[in-house]
């Protein structure tokens, strides 16, 4: 029949597998792609054990979406994103993907039969390895994007606004949990001068160089953004005023006596800081805990800077003009 | 509510088509998870695909919920997308009736199954008594938890012209699981499907 003298060769020439096993699971027949991707003839597993023939099936899942086609006669999938494949098989494009198995999308048919006869189960297998290579590669760039979107792209630590969204966050927790909070404010003192002294390449270096000294002094759990300009910000989770101000005195410090080399001139930077600590009271909110440290940045800035200065609470004594 | 231009019989035939099909399905269904199904009379209604998403905004507004869609298509131009709506606390009762355990398989996995056994039993049954049989593609997710189904839907129902929205309740012995499906259609298949009524309502 002209059908039948057809239906071999397009079998044989699709690009996707066809898996025919009966209800014992014995395998029935199958196709050049799966004969060739397997490494196998026909003549030789045909009647044995599917399970046998593909030793690395996951048996009781498989068998349980094999049953459910048998059962109601109806068909079952399988999604390579949520498994990759079912059949380990080799793919096209060993070189250009990550993945060492092709990725599949899997359906499992039942075959109508006349009545006595064996039931059948057809399996189809789609490569997907294209999509599964698209799918990482967008995988990848979305990860990219959101860490661009939460970094400053100057001086690599977070973004002002990303490290306020993690400053209400941490508020809240320190809130809900009664957790201790603290806050640092600072400034580079004089960053004009340095501007102009070395121009902005050079004040934009100190901004980098310093960024990466300081993060280099803290634990891993404080949070430090740039939160405009000279000024940066850093949130001290489970810490009191008092740790925070030892914290800020050693940033102090270490900057004081840190050395830069720019343009074979060596630059040195001092720092005004300003550190609060977060009252557990309601409607206390992060806007209230940077004024508060803004404050004592201010104190600091007005009493001779290169130094730290904490809030006081009740403190309303400070000078916005100071530089 | 908009009736689509059905006659009276033509809508008593397709409710008792549908009827035959949920006994069916819910028949397999008992025999596959070895617990006695109790069905109630499915409620149907004809509707404009667009009118599709404010029918369901207020009963999946809050809760968790997940949708699943699935193509189908048969001879005599019978095609469409079928879409099963439900609580996700409903598809974890599910879940436990078909043996997944948790950690077993991923939540989408468990989700695309239940739908794709709801959805292909029902229209196996549904696709029997017309004498015609239906090809399905993969099931996949419109979305679960925290999606808007009332935007997942318009974005969805915009291209078709044609709902059948079914209202789904299963009764398991310890368990009462339901869940909605919309079988929405485009038009031409719309007119198909009232001459398969009509071809099934002079045959008595």
């Amino acid at each position: 029949m002209f059908q039948e003298m057809v239906c071999n060769p397009v079998l044989a020439a699709l690009n996707s597998g066809v898996i025919v096993i009966d209800d014992e699971y014995n395998i029935r027949y199958l196709n050049a792609f799966i004969e060739r991707h397997g490494n196998l003839q026909l003549s030789e597993v045909a009647g044995k054990s599917l399970f046998n023939v593909f030793a690395d099936l996951p048996e009781a899942w498989l068998k349980r979406k094999l049953m459910s086609v048998l059962d109601l006669n109806s068909p079952a999938f399988s999604s390579w994103e949520q498994r990759q494949y079912i059949f380990k098989l080799p793919h096209l494009r060993p070189i250009t993907s990550s993945s060492q198995y092709m990725a599949q999308n899997c359906t499992m048919l039942p075959l109508a039969t006349a009545q006595h006869e064996q039931p059948l189960i057809c399996i189809l297998i789609e490569d997907a390895t294209d999509a599964f290579v698209y799918q990482q590669h967008l995988s990848r760039t979305l990860i990219e994007l959101e860490k661009a979107n939460r970094q400053d792209g100057l001086t690599k630590v977070q973004n002002r606004r990303y490290w306020e969204e993690q400053l209400k966050q941490e508020i809240h927790r320190a809130q809900r949990y009664q957790h201790s909070l603290s806050l640092i404010l600072f400034d580079l003192d004089k960053f004009k001068d340095l501007n102009d002294k070395y121009g902005h390449l050079g004040g934009d270096f100190v901004l980098v160089e310093l960024a990466s000294f300081i993060g280099s002094l803290l634990r891993d759990s404080d949070l430090l953004g740039r939160y405009g300009g000279e000024e940066f910000g850093i949130i001290l989770p489970d810490t009191g005023l008092e740790g925070a101000a030892e914290v800020a005195e050693r940033i102090c410090r270490a900057v004081a006596d840190y050395s830069m080399l720019f343009n074979q001139q060596t630059i040195r930077a001092t720092l005004s800081m300003g550190v609060a600590e977060f009252e557990p009271k309601q409607h206390f909110l992060h806007d209230d805990l940077i004024r508060c440290a803004d404050m004592a940045l201010y104190n600091a800035k007005r009493t001779g800077r290169n130094r730290v200065c904490c809030y006081q609470a009740g403190e309303t004594d400070y000078h916005k003009k100071a530089n | 509510m908009n009736n689509l231009g059905f006659s009276e019989e033509q809508r008593d035939c397709l409710q008792e088509i549908i009827n035959v099909a949920m006994g069916l399905a819910s028949d397999k269904l008992a025999r596959f998870l070895n617990t006695f199904v109790h069905l109630q009379v499915p409620s149907i209604a004809l509707v404009g695909a667009m009118h599709i998403p404010e029918e369901f905004e207020n009963r999946y507004q809050d809760a968790e919920a997940a949708l699943v869609s699935q193509g189908f298509f048969g001879n005599e131009g019978v095609r469409g997308e079928a879409i099963v709506l439900y609580q996700m606390e409903n598809a974890h009762k599910i879940s436990a009736l078909l043996g997944y355990e948790a950690g077993d398989v991923s939540e989408i996995e468990m989700l695309t199954d239940i739908s794709s056994i709801l959805t292909t039993t029902f229209l196996n049954g549904l696709a029997d008594q017309i004498e015609n049989s239906l090809s399905y593609s993969a099931p996949r997710i419109l979305s679960s938890r925290h999606g808007n189904v009332a935007d997942v839907l318009k974005n969805t129902s915009f291209h078709w012209e044609h709902a059948l929205k079914v209202d789904i309740s299963y009764q398991l012995i310890d368990h009462s699981f339901n869940c909605d499906m919309i079988l929405l259609i485009p038009g031409e298949a719309v007119s198909n499907i009232k001459n398969i009524l009509d071809r099934i309502l002079e045959a008595y």
